[in-house]
């Protein structure tokens, strides 16, 4: 247990050190202008970057000294994954759930909101454990025409429309 | 003199009460679902209120905020699942009586405790907020960043355990502050070539996105939290009920009050220690856990006067002190309006618009409350599969009112994605959002005094606010370290005699 804790914070740790030395490699491309000033347009991006490297170094450590890379963790990692709510599970199960998101913002500018927010209510839901039947695509249908009703026709609000409306 | 005229105005001749009733109403809805916290509810408002005049947008954020916290206690009572964190202690006698049959008369203590904690919260509200904001009129550049330094000092307070987690996703949200362009000196910065990106990440977006939608990747999956399966009716307490509260309700406005002032404070650890005081001075502390009115009275009180304490140092100095009002800074600085005595001056019908709205809520709560509860009980009973479709839809429909661009969508998306991640390991919200919204005033407060003193930074240490706040803050990130040592230390002397 204090283990895979360990392992998650050293995952955070090379996670936050990996942001560090992306941002600072995209300070290069700030350009230097006329105008700035003594610290300039780059200079607390580059100590942010500093520091946040310095901070995923102790957190990298720290985690390694909690035991993250220790090898007493491997027969516990080898047994049978509990059936409480497991991270490797939930993962690509939550990345699923993000997955519709995605899929609307690339599709409603082809198909229109209306079938576009029908499709992601219905599928969502279908995703979540809704049943398949009638009821299902009623609600995603009822659910579409409702926030069809209060956005663009109740608030004035432009949606994005596509091929078909 | 000139604010009662302008309350009257504002009472009169514009629709502050439609947009009171229509806040609370959302609050309370929101706040009565497991998992959407008061702090989501009022995100989940933001992009609705970008067309609104300032007035009335801030009215019902605030509003909102007020609903959600009473929301919060009816699952906390009905199903023993808090609806918002603050009503975790609501549970601990809510679902006693539940289960004695009072589910109704729960509901009525909490529906009036929180009508006596927030008019408690709210006159603590217009009596300390004003003069305390005219201190700032004294402030220059460098006290302003030593300002922006002390209200990032809050992540210390805000951690749970790791200030060094807390302190990483800061400088992550400071990060994402200085995406577009530069304040001084006019140049781009990792815009990569997007226009969309030249005005900046909206807080919004990224606030929508860590809170409601990692929420919504978080519950994925998970199962309902099973029907109510009977009507319940609220019961207001008798005059006699009203007297034996007294003295919890007078614990929870204090100990309200107090941790609404805190950076760090908020609802729940307010709740908690009110209970425990409440019990301590209670007549009958034998009852508390087993259904005890006082119980009930005392967290809601604390929670509800959070809500309207909490706006003290908000509108005061621009310091956000939990979620929900860091989501009110975002409505605020969306309608180009900046917290401090300057607030008091020019926009005035903004903060007396605030006071009359939250007062409004306060007393529209008991009618609302009581009508809403059916309809409450009816979205609980809801199948999560539908009401994560539809909340998924809302926020994607909601955001894109801002700026009509589907890069708002994006960006919301991948700060869910980011959001989940630093939920998983452990990473705290708060100060990413801290930073996102201080980012800007500590980056351009800093350079514009170095650019007075010719790149001495020594004229830090000349204005005594700077220095008193500077020190503050030494003492506050001080203050949590030593608290998060001992804490690791015990928790390792436990692990040994284990």
């Amino acid at each position: 247990m204090r283990e895979q804790a360990a392992l998650k914070d050293l995952a955070g740790g090379v996670a936050v050190l990996a942001i560090a030395g992306l941002y600072y490699w995209a300070t290069g491309d700030i350009a230097e202008s006329t105008l700035s000033d003594e610290v300039g347009a780059s200079g607390l991006p580059r100590i942010l970057a500093f520091a946040l490297a310095g901070l995923g170094l102790i957190l990298t450590a720290r985690a390694v000294m909690a035991g993250a890379l220790s090898p007493a963790h491997e027969p516990a990692a080898k047994s049978p994954a509990p059936e409480t709510d497991d991270e490797t599970s939930t993962l690509p199960r939550a990345l699923g759930f993000l997955a519709f998101g995605v899929a609307y913002v690339c599709l409603v500018s082809f198909i229109g909101y209306l079938p576009a927010i029908a499709l992601l209510i219905g599928a969502v839901a279908l995703y979540e454990g809704a049943p398949r039947n009638w009821k299902t695509l009623v609600i995603a249908a009822g659910g579409a025409l409702l926030y069809w009703g209060i956005f663009v026709k109740i608030l004035g609000v432009h949606q994005p429309s596509g091929l078909f409306f | 003199m000139h604010s009662l005229g302008i309350a009257f105005d504002l009472l009169f001749g514009s629709p502050i009460i439609l947009y009171s009733i229509i806040g609370l109403t959302w609050g309370i809805v929101g706040g009565s679902l497991p998992g959407i916290s008061a702090s989501i509810t009022m995100a989940l408002l933001l992009p609705f209120t970008y067309g609104m005049a300032p007035v009335q947008a801030i009215v019902m954020l605030a509003c909102t905020y007020i609903g959600a916290e009473y929301g919060g206690s009816i699952p906390a009572i009905l199903i023993r699942t808090p609806g918002t964190n603050s009503a975790a202690a609501t549970v601990i006698d809510g679902y006693e009586m539940k289960r004695q049959g009072r589910a109704g008369e729960a509901l009525g203590i909490s529906l009036w405790s929180g009508v006596i904690g927030s008019l408690f919260g709210l006159l603590m509200l217009v009596v300390m907020t004003e003069p305390l904001s005219w201190v700032a009129l004294a402030f220059k550049p460098t006290s302003y960043f030593a300002l922006g330094i002390l209200g990032l000092s809050v992540i210390a307070s805000m951690t749970n355990g790791s200030l060094l987690k807390g302190l990483a996703a800061a400088v992550v949200g400071l990060m994402i502050a200085t995406v577009g362009t530069d304040p001084i000196s006019g140049v781009t910065r990792f815009t990569f070539g997007s226009p969309e990106l030249l005005g900046g990440v909206e807080p919004v977006l990224i606030m929508i996105g860590v809170f409601a939608v990692s929420e919504l990747m978080m519950q994925s999956g998970s199962k309902g939290l099973g029907g109510i399966g009977e009507q319940v009716r609220v019961r207001l307490p008798s005059l006699s009920m009203m007297n034996r509260l007294k003295r919890s309700q007078f614990i929870g406005c204090l100990l309200g009050t107090f941790e609404g002032l805190t950076p760090g404070g908020g609802g729940s650890i307010a709740a908690f220690l009110s209970y425990n005081e409440a019990r301590r001075w209670s007549k009958e502390p034998e009852k508390f856990g087993k259904g005890s009115e006082e119980g009930v009275a005392a967290p809601e009180t604390a929670n509800n006067t959070v809500a309207s304490a909490a706006l003290i140092p908000l509108l005061s100095f621009g310091i956000p002190s939990s979620n929900s009002t860091a989501v009110l800074l975002g409505g605020l600085l969306i309608h180009g309006l900046l917290p401090g005595p300057r607030l008091f001056e020019q926009n005035a019908d903004v903060v007396v618009g605030l006071y009359l709205g939250s007062f409004i809520a306060t007393l529209a709560q008991i009618l609302v409350g009581i009508l809403l509860l059916p309809f409450c009980v009816w979205l609980v009973n809801r199948p999560r599969a539908y009401l994560a479709g539809f909340i998924l839809a809302l926020i994607l429909s909601g955001i894109f009112t801002l700026n009509t661009s589907l890069f708002d969508l994006g960006i919301a998306l991948g700060m869910g994605l980011v959001g989940y991640l630093m939920r998983r390991a452990g990473y705290p919200f708060l100060p990413l959002i801290l930073g996102v919204v201080l980012g800007h005033m500590v980056e351009s407060s800093y350079r514009r005094s170095l650019l007075l003193s010719g790149g001495d930074h020594t004229i830090f240490l000349e204005d005594p606010i700077a220095v008193g706040l500077l020190i503050a803050s030494t003492i506050f990130v001080t203050l949590s370290l030593v608290r998060e040592f001992r804490d690791a230390r015990n928790a390792k002397l436990k692990d040994v005699h284990a």
